[in-house]
């Protein structure tokens, strides 16, 4: 490496790394914001379980008191849910219940219908204080026993009725089972399931990438204007380095410290979706299996990595480029606040949809954007299909030397000292 | 011995305006130089093409013989600058910023510390150099700048307003400085200035700018006796008509 070059790595890496702004915003905020999320997330899902999974209750207003009410009632009981019974009207008994409870009404001659075969009417009544997950739990959980128990009623009627036959078999006649075929092998996996497994990996591609981009962007576009508003430029441009030592500097600085402030990010968002994932019992099982079947190939997480790369060294071309245009540091965030959009169009895009069902000018457009390409070599991760991937590659290395040369252009003349361009309005003198 | 710097003709326009306007003059080896006139006279413009930061629009640069557009980096290991406004990096320390600064011209890291003794002794700021740039006072920061301008010994210094912002005991300093430096390294001096009791006393010759040009040139005892004034003040409202 040239010592110009190394001079300025090294001072950009050092100065960037002690900027309070960047070290508490970029590294050490996300780094524990994340983890202090999904452990508060954890506690709250925890806490919530045990309230919900803890002694159920459930009020009763019983008029019919006859053989159908009894019978419910020592259902409940047998399923360790305590019963209360009230009298009175059952609106305002209700009422005066604590959140999430839950009142049942059986009205007179309900079991006068059982016996001759019509319908029975029943009130449920559930009081909401709060809007907590618990409130919602605990009827969830009475609705559900009230369907077994209606469940396990049609099944003797059906056997009374249907002596012989399987009450089940009578009720579930059909039966269909899944084989997914994925990459030209078949897994015995319903769609659904596939369906969580692949969107689960493919949305984190996606959301991990966006977070570095934004954040890489953000310091290449700000560095050559902080030197600006630092009135350091001015003397660096005096100094025996050449221009284009001064913006790899930047880009390299940029870089490193966006790999940093990667890696904190990644490894807080993976503690993140362990807590989450961990409490809410997903994750295992079934869908672990599934993952584990369809675990890509090596060379598809190395077309990612580089396809990742690629867009990130993009971005930060792009971002340089437009951060010698700017006047000052406000002027430069502004400037990328809008060259952000296109780093989310195509992660939007491609989050929602395949990429060739959209019309054909659609197309055109998200391929010329570099930020595409990491989203399709992610997921291309699941299809096994490289082709396009491979194409970005090499469309973004063009794209970022196309980047670099311009860069390198306004940098060398003196529109670096004297371009004023900004996006807000000329401020008074 | 063949002058430092010649300026010939130069021009510099901005979309509208011309800032320097047929500019001519030559700088010997080791001498002292001020530019002075008016806000807006077109100095720091002038210094700034010297500097190799801006292009002339037409007209030549040629600092000991390299030409300022053709040969930029060749001029860049001759000269140093010290802009009108220059900050240091907040986040690094004033020792810190000087060994950075110094590293560009030397190849051995021997002679860059050695460079660095040399602009911690100009500085004066002693242990203060050891905090961070973004803890120093204005008179500090200056003092700072000053001391990376001349700590690697450049054939040409460049300073524009080198004592600007400054008290007059940290002006005094700093003249003493640029002074001694100047004859004791052999360094040439191109600075700019308002104050022209400064320049009266620091420079061995002076060009007078007024609206782009060069209205007269000479070393001050000569002027103010061309003119029959007892300062430079006085000389340069008679050039330029307002006396
Ligand atoms: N980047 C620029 N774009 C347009 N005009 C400029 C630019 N820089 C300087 N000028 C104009 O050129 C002229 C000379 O400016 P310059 O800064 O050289 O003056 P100066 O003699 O250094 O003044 P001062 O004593 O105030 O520092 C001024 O009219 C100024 O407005
Ligand atoms: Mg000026």
């Amino acid at each position: 490496m040239p010592s110009g070059l190394r001079l300025m790595v090294v001072k950009e890496v050092k100065d960037l790394l002690r900027d309070p702004k960047i070290l508490v915003g970029m590294i050490i905020f996300p780094a524990l914001l994340l983890p202090l999320m999904g452990a508060a997330i954890n506690v709250a899902t925890s806490s919530t379980i045990e309230k919900a999974s803890g002694n159920l209750t459930v009020y009763v207003v019983d008029d019919d008191k006859g053989p159908f009410s009894e019978a419910l009632l020592s259902y409940f009981i047998a399923n360790n849910v305590e019963v209360k019974t009230l009298l009175g009207p059952p609106q305002e008994s209700a009422k005066g219940l604590g959140g999430g409870d839950v009142l049942i009404y059986i009205p007179q001659g309900a079991s006068g219908n059982l016996t001759s075969g019509s319908r029975t009417g029943m009130l449920m009544f559930v009081n909401f204080k709060s809007f907590s997950l618990v409130e919602f739990i605990v009827s969830g959980r009475i609705d559900s026993i009230l369907s077994v128990f209606e469940g396990e009623l049609v099944k003797r009627t059906i056997s009374e009725g249907m002596p012989g036959r399987d009450a089940g078999e009578v009720l579930d006649p059909i039966t269909v089972e899944y084989e997914s075929i994925v990459k030209g092998e078949a897994f015995p996996l319903s769609p659904a399931v596939l369906q969580s497994t692949v969107k689960m990996q493919t949305m984190m591609g996606p959301i991990v990438i966006m977070l570095v981009l934004i954040l890489a962007m953000q310091i290449a576009a700000t560095s050559i204007a902080i030197e600006k508003e630092a009135k350091t430029l001015e003397t660096l441009l005096t100094v025996p380095v050449s221009r284009l030592s001064i913006l790899f500097g930047k880009l390299a600085g940029s870089v490193s410290v966006a790999l940093l402030a990667t890696v904190a990010n990644v490894l807080a968002f993976t503690y993140y979706i362990g807590a989450v994932l961990g409490t809410a019992g997903i994750g295992a099982g079934d869908l672990g299996e599934a993952a584990a079947k369809l675990a890509p190939a090596p060379e598809g997480y190395l077309i990612l990595g580089l396809s990742i790369f690629g867009a990130l060294i993009s971005a930060l071309a792009i971002a340089l480029t437009l951060g010698t245009l700017a006047q000052d540091v406000r002027g430069a965030q502004s400037i990328i606040g809008v060259a952000i959009l296109p780093v989310f169009l195509p992660a939007v895009f491609l989050m929602i949809g395949d990429i060739s069902t959209l019309p054909s000018a659609f197309q055109a457009a998200l391929y010329l954007i570099p930020f595409t390409y990491p989203a399709l070599a992610s997921q291309a991760l699941f299809t096994g299909d490289y082709g396009m991937s491979l194409f970005g590659l090499a469309y973004m290395a063009l794209f970022t030397l196309g980047m670099l040369y311009i860069a390198a252009r306004i940098f060398s003349t003196e529109r670096i000292m004297t371009a004023r361009i900004t996006l807000k309005a000329r401020r008074m003198e | 011995m063949p002058p430092v710097v010649v300026l010939k003709d130069l021009v510099k326009e901005y979309s509208k305006r011309r800032a320097v306007d047929g500019v001519s003059l030559e700088i010997g080896e080791g001498e002292i130089f001020g530019l002075i006139g008016p806000n807006g006279a077109g100095k720091t413009t002038t210094l700034r093409m010297i500097a190799t930061i801006i292009k002339p629009t037409s007209g030549e640069v040629v600092v000991c013989g390299r030409d300022a557009v053709r040969e930029a980096s060749a001029v860049r290991k001759l000269i140093s600058y010290l802009p009108e406004e220059a900050g240091a990096y907040p986040n690094l320390s004033g020792k810190e910023y000087l060994k950075f600064m110094a590293s560009f011209y030397y190849e051995r890291e021997e002679d860059a510390a050695t460079a660095v003794e040399e602009g911690e002794r100009i500085s004066g700021l002693g242990d203060r150099l050891k905090e961070r740039s973004s803890a120093y006072s204005k008179g500090m920061k200056r003092r700072l700048q000053l001391a990376r301008a001349l700590m690697v010994k450049p054939k040409l210094a460049i300073l524009d307003e080198p004592t600007s912002g400054l008290d007059v005991t940290h002006a005094f300093h700093l003249r003493r400085i640029i002074k001694e430096y100047a004859e004791r390294h052999g360094i040439t001096v191109l600075l700019s200035s308002h104050n022209m009791l400064e320049v009266q006393n620091l420079c061995d010759r002076v060009a007078f700018m007024n609206e782009g040009r060069v209205v007269e040139i000479g070393p001050p005892g000569g002027l103010m006796a061309k003119y029959g004034v007892a300062t430079l003040e006085e000389a340069f409202m008679k050039v330029v008509g307002f006396a």
